[in-house]
């Protein structure tokens, strides 16, 4: 979402600086009694005109900017993953969450046979819960725990509640 | 720009879509009393309006396009900026007389990231300053290489900050790290 907002961001300022520039440039046209071929009455104005409130066209309109308007709205209110993890409340360290599940699939990738590793960690309380998804023989789960648990070891993770692993044979999506 | 501040922003669009689609939507049932759905979106007469007020009338919508455009400006400066140039820490306090005496970081907070750098595991850090002088907010970022092991990193940096409280003579009310991590192997 936050990657989202950004590029949505990008296109409504382009879109802003580009229609503002030029309905400025096609005002003062018209001011100086040269040729503004947006402003000057065109089909634009002969459909804002001939078109009735009634009409589908613009229920249809009306109604979708509605529900766009409701789709962003929940989006944007709605709870978002943070970016980072919290080590220690106490002394306010934290690492970022994107690195820490990097880290996490290198770690479950260096297991002989188990490839394209994903993982999410969540927080219940105080303890993270990891969530790996791989591609591998699922009777390499126990190692796939053991080298996630030595990598969160190595960063000092707090402590770690159960590792859901998910492993798919070969063929099989992740 | 922050991501609270894109919230925000979107925030804004969303309820401005959905308050202009429900007016429209009403008015075009006819439901509030006089609202005519037969009615035309522009009346025939803003032509005959619109030029009636020349060059008033252009003039305004000159002036609109370029307030808008400004807006659009501003708005992609602050997309394309990047993050570390809009964080800069000031430290504020109220003066004695009426007034207020601000103070920027910069002098202080590179002493401070020079000394986390200091360790082999920190490849960059960027520390930012705010909050009143003598107990501030200190707000830090290190850049960890792949090989740095969390644990001695995280007490190099608190000896970092106890150093810099020392020598400084603040000591942080707040402290905030956010570590991250190079990939690698392990």
């Amino acid at each position: 979402m936050r990657t989202a907002n950004r590029v949505a961001s990008l296109l409504l300022a382009a879109a802003l600086l580009a229609g503002g520039a030029l309905l400025a440039v096609q005002a003062l046209l018209v001011t100086l009694d040269q040729r503004a071929p947006l402003l000057a009455r065109t089909g634009w104005y002969d459909a804002l005109t001939g078109t009735r409130w009634s009409d589908p066209g613009v229920r249809a309109v009306a109604g979708g900017a509605v529900l766009l308007g409701l789709a962003v709205l929940a989006a944007q209110l709605r709870r978002w993953t943070p970016v980072r993890l919290s080590i220690d409340e106490r002394d306010g360290w934290h690492l970022h969450r994107r690195c820490v599940e990097r880290r996490l699939a290198d770690a479950a990738a260096t297991v002989p046979g188990v490839r394209q590793a994903r993982v999410r960690v969540r927080r219940r309380g105080d303890q993270w819960r990891p969530r790996i998804r791989a591609t591998g023989d699922p009777a390499a789960r126990a190692e796939v725990e053991f080298a996630v648990r030595q990598e969160l070891h190595r960063l000092a993770a707090p402590r770690t509640g159960r590792i859901e692993i998910r492993l798919l044979p070969q063929g099989r999506p992740a | 720009m922050s991501d609270a501040a894109h919230r925000l922003l979107w925030t804004i669009v969303a309820l401005l879509l959905v308050v202009g689609g429900v007016a429209a939507l009403v008015v075009s049932f006819g439901l509030p009393s006089g609202a005519d759905p037969g009615a035309p979106l522009l009346g025939a007469g803003l032509l005959d309006a619109w030029r009636l007020a020349a060059p008033w009338s252009t003039l305004a919508a000159a002036v609109a396009g370029v307030l808008v455009a400004l807006a659009g400006q501003r708005l992609l400066a602050r997309e394309l900026r990047r993050p570390d140039q809009e964080l800069r820490g000031t430290l504020s306090r109220p003066g004695r007389r009426p007034g207020r005496t601000r103070l920027a970081t910069d002098v202080l907070a590179h002493a401070l990231e020079r000394d986390l750098t200091g360790n082999p595991g920190v490849r960059r850090a960027r520390v930012v300053l705010t909050g009143a002088p003598p107990r501030p907010d200190v707000w830090i970022r290190v850049d960890l290489t792949a090989d740095a092991r969390t644990a001695g990193v995280r007490e190099h940096v608190h000896a970092a900050v106890r150093r810099f409280a020392t020598t400084a003579g603040c000591q942080p009310a707040h402290l905030d790290v956010t570590a991250r991590i190079e990939p690698g192997r392990p």
